[in-house]
């Protein structure tokens, strides 16, 4: 870049593209979303419920948000967001314990003010963690499941089943949406979008690391203990300017890696 | 329709029971023998859990201490709690074990809380200091951790906890990721039963999750003085660490290991 007049002419070309995509995924929901609102779907028709959500954990803001919801009483709730730590889904989420509530009683100060906010208050409340190898990462509530006399016991593990489908389809919906965080990240790192007074003359580009920058926005993506797949990304990109000695070696680490996760691991075991 | 769900109830189910029935090397245990008139005086119970409210009329004055875990910079602290619950679940074990064990003390470890969600961290160190410094010589853990990373201490803790005395008993997590540390062999694992029986147990010689007991529609204490209908695994636990008390109680000085082999040889199935 020692052209001037190239740092500011990529910048606004990346900033173009980023504002598009930002549009563009508002038109045309990722393919995952879609996904999880025929889960909701059907969990609505198989529990013969009033309705059916789930809510999608924040990181940022540590906040439950109701991505998708189904059902007569269901709909009002998307958008709706509350603390990740309390209520019965907060604690589901938090412990990962599936939990059903068959009669919320007289006084259910759990959540009744979030309940609220959708005009809708259940008495009964059917919540599993969506969970994928990091923890959880939501939950699926089933309000008020009109099979009388139901096993709850089995429909927690029903409700489990529809959850891991969830987990498919927000992890599926991973890559897009955090690639259009990590260009945000890197646009505002970069400085944009310039201040009038850089506009008026100077370099609106910092003095900075690009590629070190990017790197560390995208390790960042990562949420601590979880799966590291923007680590693992980041670490592959960067390895890319490896000399062939260097790739001789991590393909040595690599089959040394493989074979030692061939073997069966001991906790695997299932019933 | 045939799904494979993770279903750790399955063995206990009404249809399953008969294939538990079981001679087992000594016959059956006579309850009265086992624990009698025994109400849990002199015996401590830890609820790792969401806190436990101390003026619930459910716990009957039984809570002798509170601690939270909190987070301090990187690491995690015990610190002295209010007697107060962010959900109501621990309030709900708190309920169940007191309504057995009615002269058992109660200590509540409060794992959840702002920051703490979901922390593997916040669950090691509550469970550390249940297991050495509360003086409970059972721990009712009604949560778990998901997190391939804590496998290792948790498996540590409850070996910790076996060579010092302390009983854990564990919900196991109807959940598809393996959860820690209910499926470890040191701990009194736990499913739910379908009998609306509190004094009902059975004992699964197929581990890991070896009892079942009563966690389908009951009716336990809440947050705010309420009480609730509720379903999960979660609610068997503290069935078990109940009775458990009343063993410890009736037998000062035995170990978890006689005190495991006394529930098994008092369960329905046994004789």
């Amino acid at each position: 870049m020692t052209d001037d007049g190239r740092p500011e002419a990529l910048l606004a070309a990346l900033e173009a593209v980023a504002a598009r995509a930002a549009v563009a995924s508002r038109l045309e929901p990722p393919g995952g979303e879609a996904v999880l609102q025929s889960v909701v779907d059907a969990a609505v028709v198989v529990f013969a419920a009033e309705a059916a959500s789930i809510a999608v954990h924040e990181p940022d803001s540590d906040r439950l948000v109701i991505a998708v919801a189904a059902g007569p009483q269901g709909r009002a709730a998307v958008g709706l967001a509350f603390a990740a730590s309390t209520g019965i889904a907060g604690y589901v989420f938090s412990t990962g314990q599936p939990l059903a509530v068959t009669d919320v009683g007289a006084d259910p100060r759990f959540d009744r003010a979030t309940a609220e906010t959708t005009g809708y208050v259940p008495r009964a409340i059917l919540a599993v963690p969506v969970l994928d190898a990091s923890g959880s990462i939501g939950v699926l509530e089933v309000l008020d499941g009109g099979s009388e006399g139901s096993n709850q016991l089995r429909d927690l593990d029903l409700a489990s089943v529809f959850a891991r489908q969830a987990t498919v389809a927000i992890r599926a919906g991973r890559v897009e949406r955090d690639t259009a965080g990590l260009l945000r990240s890197a646009l505002s790192t970069l400085g944009a979008p310039p201040s009038p007074r850089e506009q008026a003359g100077a370099t609106p580009v910092p003095d900075v690391d690009l590629d070190a920058a990017v790197s560390a926005l995208a390790r960042q993506l990562d949420d601590e203990g979880g799966a590291r797949l923007w680590t693992l990304a980041d670490a592959v990109a960067r390895a890319r300017r490896a000399s062939s000695d260097q790739v001789g070696l991590v393909i040595e680490i690599l089959e040394a890696l493989a074979r030692r996760s061939d073997r069966p691991a001991p906790r695997s075991f299932r019933r | 329709m045939s799904i494979d769900l993770p279903a750790w109830s399955e063995p206990f189910a009404e249809a399953n029971r008969e294939r538990l029935r079981r001679g087992g090397p000594w016959g059956r245990v006579e309850r009265d023998w086992a624990f009698g008139e025994a109400t849990g005086r002199g015996v401590r119970v830890a609820i790792v859990d969401s806190g436990v409210e101390r003026d619930h009329p459910a716990v009957g004055g039984q809570l002798v201490d509170s601690v939270a875990v909190e987070r301090v910079g990187d690491d995690w602290e015990v610190v002295p709690a209010q007697p107060m619950d962010v959900v109501g679940h621990g309030t709900a074990c708190a309920g169940i074990i007191h309504a057995l064990a009615p002269e058992a003390e109660i200590v509540s470890v409060r794992v959840l809380g702002p920051d703490n969600r979901g922390n593997g961290g916040a669950f090691a160190t509550g469970l550390w200091w249940a297991i050495t410094e509360s003086g409970a010589s059972v721990a009712n853990l009604s949560l778990s951790s998901r997190s391939d990373a804590y496998f290792g201490p948790l498996h540590e803790l409850a070996d910790e906890a076996y060579f010092r005395n302390v009983l854990l008993v564990s919900a196991a997590n109807n959940v598809s990721v393996a959860s820690y540390p209910s499926l470890f062999a040191a701990v009194v694992s736990v499913a739910a039963h379908d009998l609306a029986a509190p004094d009902a147990w059975f004992y699964n010689p197929q581990p890991p999750v070896e009892f079942g007991a009563y966690g389908l529609n009951v009716d336990v204490a809440w947050r705010g003085g309420t009480r609730m209908i509720v379903t999960g695994n979660s609610f068997a636990a503290p069935h078990i660490a109940a009775y458990a008390a009343r063993i410890r109680a009736a037998h000062p000085g035995i170990t978890p290991f006689e005190t495991k082999a006394i529930l098994a040889g008092t369960a329905d199935n046994a004789g």
